[in-house]
């Protein structure tokens, strides 16, 4: 054993806060209160006077100032250290995984005849497949299956499914998972979307991706587990406090909660931001053909992910900028984010090149207004469906082009307006003011609009015309 | 002490150093937080696990825990602490993760993830500071506040209307999840001793692999409390440590248990979990059944949970996606989990389904009498009606243009000795009464349906063969 050579406390007034608790602890009085006020702190640091002092090393002890009272020995950790501390636990600092910058790797995955599973499988089958290993959720109908199944498949890929005490500690396990870089999501319903939206914000304000497939159901409050398109305020406009936005996919089909699914998780590392994914409780809930890709993602570690190691170490999750410039500067380099997420605007125009009524709808009741714009095709109407398949940012470019030389224009919602807001705020924003008056068809409380009602719609009006 | 080689050099975070600001932290004089830190940080040294730590910063006064570690530092909302804890831990699960919260991060806002994560057990360090006020918000009353302390949010003094002190060591200590928990304090040196062992102790338990450590430091707050640090420290003598008594509150010799292997990527095993097959379906069909319809069948199954509708529709949908259409099946349920009613919307088109509800089917498959009242009169004129007349006695009137089909499917399926293929006695029904597709393509349907079960396959078979023989009955 190494001799101690125990050393002296030195203090430097300029750390010290006085807060006295080295008075107590030395036994020899060598410490007294301070009276004299620090113009650089403020404080009144305490006096030593080490006549008495016997190195005990107690004052030392109290400080709660890293750089408060130390061993008068400047420089490196002194001798009276016994050992070397990580031999005694076994565990060396060099033994800790090197830091590395891991891209990630495609891996092709064989052809195979099509799935027939319902929407919610094919989206944790995506997930699946693009890397997703870490799946939090909270069960609610009707997006559970996600859920379940997630549970049933992550623990034989050794991934790991954790069923969270609620939606918000879901989002905070994601937030977590997502700070150490890797890819994870959630399946939840529209109420449990709501109280996910505080860890929404803050995951984007600490930049971290993550996808949430909400599968909305019929609303406000508890209102039932039918289908409803109640979230695409909360989603395009409504993510928490603060300047949030995030991209909005929005499937039509279980073949694109598949599709979007893993275009979600590319996004949202692409840009470092959550990605929402709008189903409806009949898509989640509907089986149909689902072609798996031809490629597998394995997930790499990015260069801002958080670990402990000295490459990582320098990296910090966080949304705090407490000085206001540095808020500011933030909130600047988040909207210049969010400009360039434009670029991934995304939608189907299905017949409308000579269309004369432009129907306008997303999820299960574009399908249906596909469906109405066939019949009227049938029966010699020129009617045609814009589809927005990004929500936020809306695809105006696209919406203007359908719009050209339409007469009407008739958004069919299972909401109280909610996408045809998105329709009007894109228009406006984008200087559009000669368009056709908006019509709707909507329905709501869990009850999605019929190919006959959007059929009414539209030959009641001719006929009222003519 | 020399400062531990864990706290960084120079506190960069820290108002961008500026100043003092690169060596002094935030908290007031007589704060506990530095104390704790303090341990905290020695005790990260003294295990050598720098490289692995990954620390949690809540909201509170300890919400700048980053300014000062030099380890992996993630900041998390209010309450939020221990699942972001549990997110990094399960990302990384040789990381050691630290959830540092106050009282009222960890036994107010965060209560529900503080003891769920607890009771999961997973291998984390708490470090819970308690010093029975809210310090960053100015001096709110928390959840671990004495009675008759007064705060600004209960000026007056706590009363009962305010509710009592929260016992978090204890409560965490009632769980099954956590291995250690103790309440220390750092009001002079001997509890400074213990509170460092501690510290270090909980941390060890998450470095091998044994489980979930939870320390409550009794801590000084002297400005909330309006005292000096040194009154401040027998207030938290003569006044917490009776409520808050010091002290190991669970300590379980555990075994390490937590070993997780880096997650998977073989493409071939996620192909089999989906069920995914490389066969290509046989067709039997010569074309869509357009003596149904010329381009979408409707079909509605009801009947209640249990009876198989859900199982019948999902097979409808698979023969005809296998005979290269596209088909959907969206399953309704009623509230109850088991005998309520279920209902099957399916949609088989030749190009693309584009309604796949069917509020007005040309097919009813009914399985009690309720559906066949509820559905009967929603079919569409020409269509058809298959009921179970094994459990409904009392056909409702159709529309003289619907073709109605009475099959037995409880009595065949029960004679067969399993009432459960009752929906399979309705599929062969279905295909004799339709002609949807050819019964080998159902029968492919059932076989790959029943991969995993082959023994029941037979049995299936001859189910669907009785039902196609009843509807033969009834035509001769």
């Amino acid at each position: 054993m190494a001799l101690k050579e125990r050393p002296k406390p030195f203090l430097l007034p300029e750390y010290c806060k006085g807060c006295g608790r080295c008075i107590d602890a030395c036994a020899k009085d060598c410490i007294t209160a301070g009276h004299q006020i620090n113009p650089l702190t403020g404080l009144v640091p305490v006096e030593l006077d080490l006549t008495n002092c016997n190195a005990c090393g107690l004052c030392m002890d109290a400080c709660p100032e890293p750089y408060g009272l130390r061993p008068a020995h400047e420089g490196p950790i002194p001798k009276f250290e016994l050992e070397d501390p990580a031999k005694l636990y076994g565990v060396k600092p060099s033994d800790a995984p090197e830091p590395q910058d891991v891209p990630s790797v495609v891996l092709p995955l064989p052809r195979t005849e099509p799935l027939v599973i319902k929407g919610t499988y094919a989206s944790a089958i995506g997930a699946i497949l693009a890397g997703c290993r870490h799946v939090y959720g909270y069960p609610i109908t009707p997006s559970t299956e996600g859920a379940e199944l997630m549970a049933k498949f992550l623990p034989k890929l050794d991934g790991t499914f954790l069923q969270a005490v609620s939606e918000v500690a879901a989002v905070n396990m994601m937030y977590g998972t997502a700070g150490a870089g890797l890819p994870t999501m959630t399946f939840t319903s529209s109420p449990g979307f709501s109280l996910m939206l505080e860890g929404v914000s803050y995951m984007i304000g600490s930049e971290l991706p993550g996808v949430f497939v909400d599968v909305m159901r019929g609303g406000p409050g508890l209102g039932n587990i039918a289908p409803e398109q109640s979230d695409i305020k909360l989603a395009c406009h409504g993510l928490g406090h603060g300047n949030t936005q995030a991209l909005v996919l929005a499937p039509s089909t279980p073949q694109e909660m598949l599709d979007l699914t893993i275009l979600a998780f590319e996004l949202s590392f692409k840009y470092r931001n959550p990605v929402v994914i709008l189903s409806d409780g009949y898509l989640g809930q509907m089986t149909g053909k689902v072609q798996l890709p031809e490629t597998l993602l394995k997930p790499g570690v990015p260069q801002w992910a958080v670990y402990g190691d000295a490459l990582h170490r320098k990296n910090l999750i966080s949304s705090i900028f407490l000085t206001e410039t540095d808020l500011e500067a933030h909130n600047v380099h988040l909207n210049a984010k969010y400009e360039a997420m434009k670029a991934e605007v995304r939608s189907e125009s299905f017949r409308c090149e000579d269309a004369d009524v432009i129907l306008i709808a997303c999820n299960t009741p574009a399908r249906t207004a596909k469906g109405a714009v066939q019949e009227l095709r049938h029966q010699g109407i020129k009617a045609g469906l814009f589809r927005p398949i990004t929500l936020w940012p809306f695809p105006i470019e696209a919406l203007k082009a359908a719009l050209q030389g339409a007469e009407r224009l008739i958004v069919v919602e299972a909401s109280a307006g909610q996408l045809e807001n998105e329709v009007r705020l894109a228009l406006s924003k984008a200087g559009v003011r000669d368009y056709p008056e908006i019509e709707s068809v909507r329905r709501m409380g869990g009850i999605l609009p019929q190919q006959d009602e959007i059929l009414a719609r539209v030959l009641g009006r001719k006929e009222v015309l003519a | 002490m020399s400062k531990a080689s864990v706290i960084y050099d120079k506190f960069d975070r820290h108002s961008h150093a500026q100043g003092l600001k690169g060596h002094a932290t935030h908290y007031c004089p007589g704060c506990g937080h530095g104390l704790a830190h303090k341990f905290l940080a020695e005790a990260i040294d003294e295990l050598g696990v720098q490289d692995r730590t990954v620390a949690i910063s809540p909201v509170g006064c300890s919400v700048f825990l980053y300014y000062y570690f030099d380890v992996g530092n993630s900041q998390a909302a209010h309450g939020r602490a221990s699942v972001v804890a549990l997110g990094h831990k399960f990302a990384n699960p040789d990381s050691v993760v630290i959830s540092y919260q106050g009282d009222g991060d960890l036994a107010s806002i965060g209560l529900a993830e503080t003891i769920a994560t607890a009771q999961l057990g997973a291998p984390i360090t708490v470090i819970f500071i308690n010093n029975a006020i809210y310090g960053m918000t100015g001096g709110q009353m928390a959840p671990t506040t004495l009675m008759g302390q007064t705060a600004t949010t209960c000026p007056t003094g706590r009363s009962q209307y305010n509710g009592q002190p929260m016992k978090m060591a204890e409560i965490i200590a009632g769980l099954d999840g956590p291995i250690y928990v103790e309440r220390v304090a750092l009001f002079d040196a001997k509890q400074r001793i213990k509170a460092k062992k501690a510290i270090r102790k909980a941390l060890r338990n998450q470095v091998e692999g044994r489980g979930y450590s939870f320390i409550e430091v009794l801590a000084e707050c002297p400005t909330h409390l309006k005292m000096s640090p040194e009154e401040t420290e027998i207030w938290v003598k003569d006044f917490m440590e009776p409520v808050y008594p010091l002290g190991v509150k669970k300590d379980v010799a555990t075994e390490p248990w937590f070993h997780r292997n880096p997650p998977s990527f073989d493409g071939e095993k996620i192909l089999q979990l989906a069920g995914a097959s490389y066969a290509h379906p046989v067709r039997h069909s010569d074309g869509f059944p357009t003596h149904l319809a010329p381009a979408d069948i409707s079909l509605k199954l009801a009947g209640s949970g249990g009876d198989g509708a859900q199982t019948a529709a999902m097979l409808i949908a698979r023969s005809g996606i296998n005979e290269g259409f596209d088909a959907t099946h969206i399953p309704s349920y009623g509230p109850e989990s088991r005998g309520g009613t279920s209902y099957a919307d399916v949609h088989v088109a030749e190009e693309e389904v584009l309604n796949p509800g069917s509020p007005d089917p040309q097919i009813l498959i009914a399985f009690n009498a309720p559906s066949l009242a509820k559905f009967g009169p929603t079919v569409r004129k020409g269509g058809t009606v298959i009921y179970d007349c094994s459990v409904v006695s009392d056909a409702p009137l159709l529309d003289p243009s619907i073709k109605v089909f009475p099959v037995p499917f409880t009595g065949i399926a029960t004679d067969l000795g399993k009432a459960v293929v009752k929906n399979i006695v309705a599929l062969g029904a279905l295909q004799a009464a339709t002609g949807i597709f050819p019964k080998e393509t159902f029968l492919d349907a059932i076989r790959v349906a029943l991969k995993d079960k082959c023994a029941l396959i037979p049995l299936n078979e001859e189910a669907f063969a009785w039902g196609i023989k009843s509807v033969e009955t009834l035509r001769s």
